[in-house]
């Protein structure tokens, strides 16, 4: 008995220490995302835009470039197949991956002085990258693949006239309906919030994107929202809270909320659309009245990137077809390199892009950039939705 | 003496060197982020402190609001836990004898999975196709299930309970253990029945662990942001998931401080205020 209560009370002492342990690291207060400690680049020397010239590529053969290579991406898009092609053509290369849970945080990060040379942002969040001067522009010169990519989305990854961004994924935004639920259709934006379908709708957890969606219903142009116009989106965003199920972050929290029936319809990209279709649920993409919105991934390289000629070779690579193939049957997201685009047959995907239709482009709107005032002021205005009572 | 003073600081500079690089550089780093008036430009240079970003917090009430509720809300699970932990740990002191190895260990089970993996197995439990509703159904109770389990406020409330109960048991169990069974033989043979026994003796000298307990649970949930995310629903928020959004979602790293050391300050002055009203002193002599 005694010596139970002492290994008792040793191992309770153990424990109590782990849990404090555990305790303080869980505690919020103190592991709030420690700021940078690190300067950004700049205060550097200035890095050589050439690689050493033991890697020259115009004297060796790819497969015998050697050399390392960061990029900052989403989770999963580490996977080899979405970089088969440059893993091919440079096996002898080095490629690292880092993380980014949002566009905030992956230009949080950049800003913070990451040393990646290559990021992942997507349309809306690129202005500020060339504003701080943390993007290099590319030399497109040298993409033997930027040929295949249309003039319209060129342009995307155009800020100021200069060509910073080279496109890569694409896809569309509307609202997914469940069809045994909703046999009437969905015809606009405005049905999210619509009051009939209260307790199963979900909006995506973005304030950039609630903005998107008001200004589509009010027909607002979204570069020149005014604060009294921003206020009126607040207050609609906060009504709609009540019809609201849950705010989804990432796709699988939609995925999974419409194939179980309790989500009817939400705020959801193609992606969901092709899953759930896969899955066989009874699902349709809506054509609303003011248009799909669509988006743009792009890439971009770090300024003062050490590894600039390598990372344009890895850039290159990415628009090439078999890792286009493979964005678009693995993800279900549109590839840049039209000779891609031309080639899907499944029609399942067919339907997702909405190949078959002519019109498809002109009913979309592409998302605009946002300047550092909306991001700020937009991003609060959802938080208040949130903390609003 | 010179031996005692390098013994000294032998001992202290390790812990003191830890607290300092992982507790108080990212607080400081944190006090300072709070004063910046944006993201842009470099952190060392070319920037003056402003108190623009509490000014900002000041003018939208709603967060005050938010925060209100959250340590309303961390309240009652503290409370809750600390009660339904007392039983549990009462259970192991003095009922189960020299198998409590065995049954600390089945209590600490859990915390062996991921939190992740506890916080869905309720989503399991509480959607609208779950454990219950679809157990009502089969019961013949209801015909529709019910949608009000998940995505709210109590939701986030019950899975906290859930989740706190064992860490909440620790404290209590070490305080009834360092009571001295003489006591209990003492109050015996005065006369005093097993229930007047346990209020008079077991009860208050176990004071301390329970009011650790309050606080080990009260503390963090004051500032927590997974549970809600995960089972809160729209409506369900509490301060931390604004303090979260500001980081991951908004890029706005100034205004995330300043929410951050807003809470910092208010968990401290409520804690100060509780010890006040308790003499922590008087309860552990």
């Amino acid at each position: 008995m005694k010596r139970a209560r002492r290994m008792l009370a040793r191992m309770s002492g153990l424990m109590l220490i782990l849990t404090l342990f555990v305790t303080a690291c869980g505690g919020p207060a103190t592991t709030a995302a420690p700021p940078p400690t690190q300067p950004p680049a700049p205060t550097q020397p200035p890095a050589p835009t050439q690689p050493p010239p033991t890697v020259s590529p115009t004297e060796m053969r790819p497969e015998e470039l050697t050399g390392s290579l960061t990029v900052l991406d989403w989770a999963g898009y580490d996977a080899p197949e979405f970089w088969t092609d440059f893993q091919e053509m440079y096996p002898e290369v080095d490629v690292n991956f880092e993380f980014g849970a949002s566009d905030a945080d992956i230009y949080a990060k950049m800003a913070a002085g990451d040393q990646a040379d290559v990021f992942h942002p997507y349309t809306g969040w690129l202005q500020f990258y060339v504003d701080e001067g943390l993007v290099e522009e590319i030399d497109t010169s040298k993409l033997t693949n930027w040929d295949k990519v249309p003039e319209d989305f060129k342009k995307i990854g155009q800020i100021d006239g200069k060509q910073y961004f080279i496109p890569w994924d694409w896809g569309f935004s509307s609202v997914l309906y469940r069809t045994d639920q909703i046999p009437e259709g969905v015809d606009s934006w405005a049905a999210l919030m619509d009051p009939k379908y209260e307790g199963h709708i979900s909006m995506w957890d973005d304030g950039p994107g609630a903005v998107t969606v008001s200004s589509y219903i009010h027909g607002w142009d979204e570069t020149q929202i005014t604060d009294e116009q921003l206020a009126q989106i607040k207050d609609e965003w906060i009504a709609q809270r009540d019809l609201n199920l849950f705010y989804w972050a990432g796709q699988p929290e939609l995925d999974e909320g419409m194939a179980s029936g309790d989500v009817w319809l939400g705020y959801a990209w193609q992606g969901s659309y092709a899953t759930l279709l896969g899955q066989g649920v009874p699902v349709a993409y809506a054509d609303p009245k003011e248009g799909r919105n669509s988006w743009v991934g792009v890439y971009g390289i770090r300024k003062d990137s050490p590894n600039y000629d390598l990372a344009l070779k890895f850039l290159d690579a990415k628009l090439a077809e078999a890792t286009g193939n493979n964005v678009v049957n693995i993800y279900y997201y549109g590839h840049a390199n039209q000779d891609v685009m031309n080639g899907i047959t499944d029609e399942t995907l067919k339907e997702a892009f909405s190949i078959d239709d002519p019109n498809i482009l002109q009913k979309t709107n592409f998302t605009p950039n946002l300047t550092a005032e909306q991001r700020d002021a937009w991003t609060k205005m959802w938080a208040e939705v949130k903390a609003a009572p | 003496m010179l031996d005692r003073r390098a013994t000294f600081w032998a001992l202290y500079l390790p812990p003191l060197f830890w607290l300092g690089v992982f507790f108080l550089a990212p607080l400081a780093l944190m006090a300072a982020f709070s004063l910046r008036a944006d993201m842009s430009g470099n952190f060392l240079e070319g920037w003056t402190p402003t108190l623009k970003q509490y000014a900002d917090l000041f003018e939208a009430g709603t967060y005050w609001r938010l925060l209100a509720i959250s340590v309303l809300m961390a309240l009652i699970v503290a409370v809750i836990a600390t009660v339904l932990a007392y039983p549990v740990a009462y259970f192991l002191a003095f009922r189960v004898g020299v198998r409590a190895g065995f049954y600390l260990i089945l209590l600490l089970v859990p915390f062996w999975t991921s939190y992740l993996l506890r916080v869905m197995a309720w989503k399991i439990m509480l959607g609208s196709n779950g454990v219950i509703n679809s157990f009502l159904i089969y019961a013949g109770l209801i015909d529709e299930p019910l949608p009000a389990l998940l995505y709210n406020r109590t939701a986030v409330v019950i899975t906290l309970i859930y989740v706190w109960i064992p860490f909440a048991a620790l404290p209590i169990l070490a305080a009834l253990q360092r009571i001295d069974p003489a006591l209990f033989e003492a109050a015996a043979d005065l006369g005093a029945a097993p229930a007047r026994r346990f209020w008079r003796v077991t009860f208050p000298l176990s004071l301390p662990g329970v009011l650790a307990a309050f606080f080990l649970v009260f503390i963090p949930t004051v500032g927590e942001y997974v549970t809600p995310l995960l089972v809160g629903g729209s409506q369900g928020s509490m301060y931390g998931n604004i303090i979260q959004d500001f980081f991951s979602k908004a890029a706005n790293w100034p205004l995330g401080s300043a929410l951050s050391m807003i809470m910092l300050v208010v968990t401290m002055a409520l804690v100060l205020v509780a010890t006040r009203f308790v003499d922590l002193r008087r309860l552990i002599e």
